[in-house]
């Protein structure tokens, strides 16, 4: 923050920030192409280059093409929708602990898809207006309780008001599949959190209202910026802290209901990418943006590529390794002797 | 609540000058047994808990014996477990409901006494073994055993070192000494996804089958008990619960902190290991019957609590109010979307989770037991 104010040191960061942020969409490419080389079935990485080359055989062209593909961009697109949430709740909530798959965000969405399943629903278009107005209920209902029972002033109760909540929506979601087959059937492989077997069309389902809660972070990234420093001077600076709170509740609910109604709810992205973009470029949240635009698809693929190899020919879920990941991270930030106040 | 203490008792009679074993007025709402030197102090509040709860417990057990898909009356229930009567009646009883039935005393007892137990170690009313990661480490390493990881332990014993691993990392790692106040239940539910993680690994690693014998330690259920395995319970609880009781003094003054604990003459360090021992050893044996049934080990000790006097800390109450929501839970489970059964779990985790967010939620700030 203090930082942010002094002028002098403005370019240097900046310059710094491009570089980082070169680096790491460095190692993201490097990442999708891994993506795109392995895999848990036959095609390995030389049969999956050929086919990349244009002139691999049928079977490598169907699977680069078809399976890994639509795979990697989805978990491009998951990635960068988890991260920019995490950092966004996490500014306007001043908690460094508040994230949507904690706090119940996503498993607000999670339950909602499952209730309009078990309604009858089936259209993927549909789930996903349903996934991100369930994630709106749960953003809101955080919201609402930071304001208004003060759990704002301890983090670590928030969190755990979170995992409570979180928890209690999970077991209804998993009272509805045990209620009624077809819904389990349809969503068994979904509500798990995974980028398997997830198709194209899904993406594109999504894409607009992801590009339109980016849009909006563009445009609150400033005054967010200022509410940092308090709502007195925010609305000094001529912001309206309401105003401000109440986009980021709707692009985070975009952002998170978006993502899980592709890939399930995955928990622990939205806490390590922008605690790892904070330790990277300070706490001033426009780079801290700039820098989970990267760091969470990066952290999305790795994590997939992971769980593609450590258990084929089957695979894992890719919340069981961004768990294996996060929790440590979460239990590091709780033990820090003073939490850092955003 | 210090006037309530009930341990000075003797000390009184001396100040007072007179002579040790004489009679002194009891403690109000105490009944006073002496017997020459020795006197024993029956607190009415926390015997008539006892008896409310037990009395509950056994009307909770014979509808648990009576309902089902085949419904008995209350006399036809009594008669076949007697062995009379209708042939199906008899093996529904005796064979199906009464042995389940046992096992959900068993393992609901267990997970309250050591939630009790570990709350008043952590001096945190949130600090139950579920929450904390302990009943996720003991699910990690049935199930390892269960799929077959190299270890020919049976299940039962892995659990217990799957607990005693989770316990030692969340007390030693993750409280950084303090286990007062949220930071340290956050740090033990990182600690449980961490374990929860290694379970849906090792799951995942396995061909369907196995997986499918392994499933009941994800969720919580009574359905796919081992007789082994609730032998090593009832085994457990015969010996941890006499050591529990003998512990209840200590406990009782322990709630108060380590400086008025130490002064009152309370060996801290032994008995914190011994009290985190008993609860580490109840939590595994119960885990490797039905799961991880948490939200027992934090249902029952808060019923007790509201119940019993603050006078001491109420084990046997949070025994048999742990007892009465498994069988409830258990007996939901069956009845409420018959034919399909659920898991106990996801019942006790339903009625669990809005009673831990009120908790949370509620203005005052009290976290300790």
């Amino acid at each position: 923050m203090s930082k942010a104010t002094t002028v002098n040191t403005e370019p240097r960061p900046s310059a710094r920030l491009s570089r980082v942020v070169l680096t790491l969409s460095g190692l993201l490419v490097l990442a999708a192409l891994a993506s795109l080389l392995w895999g848990a079935g036959e095609v390995g990485p030389a049969r999956a280059l050929a086919a990349l080359a244009g002139h691999g055989d049928e079977e490598a062209r169907f699977v680069v093409g078809t399976l890994r593909l639509p795979r990697t961009l989805i978990g491009i697109a998951v990635g960068l929708a988890l991260g920019v949430a995490g950092a966004l709740l996490q500014a306007v909530s001043r908690n460094p602990l508040a994230e949507p798959g904690l706090l119940g965000v996503s498993a607000g969405a999670a339950f909602a898809v499952a209730v309009a399943l078990w309604l009858g629903a089936s259209a993927a278009t549909l789930r996903v207006a349903v996934a991100q107005l369930g994630a709106l209920v749960g953003c809101v209902g955080v919201m609402s309780v930071v304001r208004l029972r003060g759990l704002g002033d301890d983090p670590v109760r928030l969190v755990l008001a979170g995992a409570a909540f979180s928890a209690l929506l999970a077991s209804l979601t998993s009272l509805l599949l045990l209620f009624d087959q077809r819904t389990a059937d349809e969503i068994r492989f979904w509500v798990v959190g995974s980028l398997a077997g997830r198709r194209l069309d899904d993406l594109v389902a999504v894409l607009p209202s992801l590009a339109l809660a980016l849009a909006v972070t563009g445009l609150i990234a400033r005054p967010l910026a200022a509410l940092a420093l308090g709502e007195r001077v925010a609305s000094g600076l001529g912001h309206r802290p309401g105003r401000v709170r109440a986009l980021v509740v709707v692009a985070v609910a975009l952002l998170v209901g978006g993502a899980t109604a592709i890939a399930g709810p995955i928990a622990f992205v939205g806490l390590v990418v922008p605690f790892a973009a904070r330790a990277l470029a300070g706490p001033d949240i426009r780079r801290t943006l700039w820098l989970c635009l990267p760091l969470g698809p990066l952290m999305v693929l790795a994590a997939d590529v992971v769980s593609r190899l450590v258990v084929a020919p089957s695979e894992l879920p890719l919340g069981v390794l961004t768990a294996l990941v996060g929790a440590p991270v979460l239990v590091a930030v709780v033990r820090a002797r003073r939490l850092p106040t955003l | 609540m210090s006037d309530t203490l009930s341990m000075p008792h003797r000390d009184d009679a001396e100040r007072l000058g007179a002579p040790v074993g004489e009679r002194v007025a009891p403690p109000p709402g105490c009944w006073r047994l002496a017997r020459g030197e020795r006197h024993l102090l029956i607190e009415r509040r926390a015997l008539g808990v006892g008896l409310l709860l037990l009395a509950v417990l056994l009307a909770a057990s014979l509808a648990y014996l009576c309902l089902g898909q085949q419904s008995l009356s209350p006399a036809g229930a009594f008669s076949a477990l007697r062995g009379e009567g209708d042939a199906m009646a008899v093996f529904v009883v005796q064979e199906l409901r009464l042995p389940r039935l046992l096992a959900a005393w068993l393992t609901g007892a267990a997970f309250a006494l050591a939630g009790c137990l570990m709350q008043t170690l952590a001096r945190n009313r949130l600090a139950t073994p579920g929450i904390i990661g302990i009943d996720n480490g003991a699910t990690a390493f049935s199930v390892a055993s269960v799929v077959g990881l190299g270890v020919s332990l049976a299940p039962p014993a892995m659990a217990m070192v799957g607990a005693a691993t989770a316990a030692a990392i969340t007390f030693g790692v993750a409280s950084g000494g303090d286990t007062r106040g949220y930071r340290f239940i956050v740090a033990g539910i990182g600690i449980g996804a961490v374990f929860g993680a290694v379970t849906q690994l090792l799951l995942a690693r396995v061909d369907i089958d196995t997986a499918n014998a392994a499933y009941p330690w994800t969720v919580g259920t009574l359905n796919a008990r081992s007789s082994g395995a609730v032998t090593g319970l009832a085994l457990g609880l015969a010996l941890a619960g006499p050591l529990a009781i003998a512990l209840a003094r200590s406990l009782s003054l322990m709630r108060f902190g380590d400086a008025v604990a130490r002064g009152l003459g309370v060996e801290l360090r032994r008995r914190r290991v011994q009290v985190l021992a008993l609860s580490v050893l109840l939590t595994a044996l119960a885990v490797a019957v039905a799961g991880p049934v948490g939200m027992v080990a934090l249902i029952g000790p808060e019923i007790a609590r509201s119940l019993a006097s603050p006078r001491g800390v109420p084990l046997t109450a949070s025994a048999l109010a742990g007892a009465l929501v498994m069988v409830l839970a258990d007996l939901t489970g069956r009845l409420l979307l018959a034919p399909i059964e659920l898991p106990v779990g996801i019942v006790t985790a339903v009625v669990g989770g809005p009673w831990l967010l009120w908790i949370l939620l509620r203005t005052a700030k009290r976290t300790s037991p």
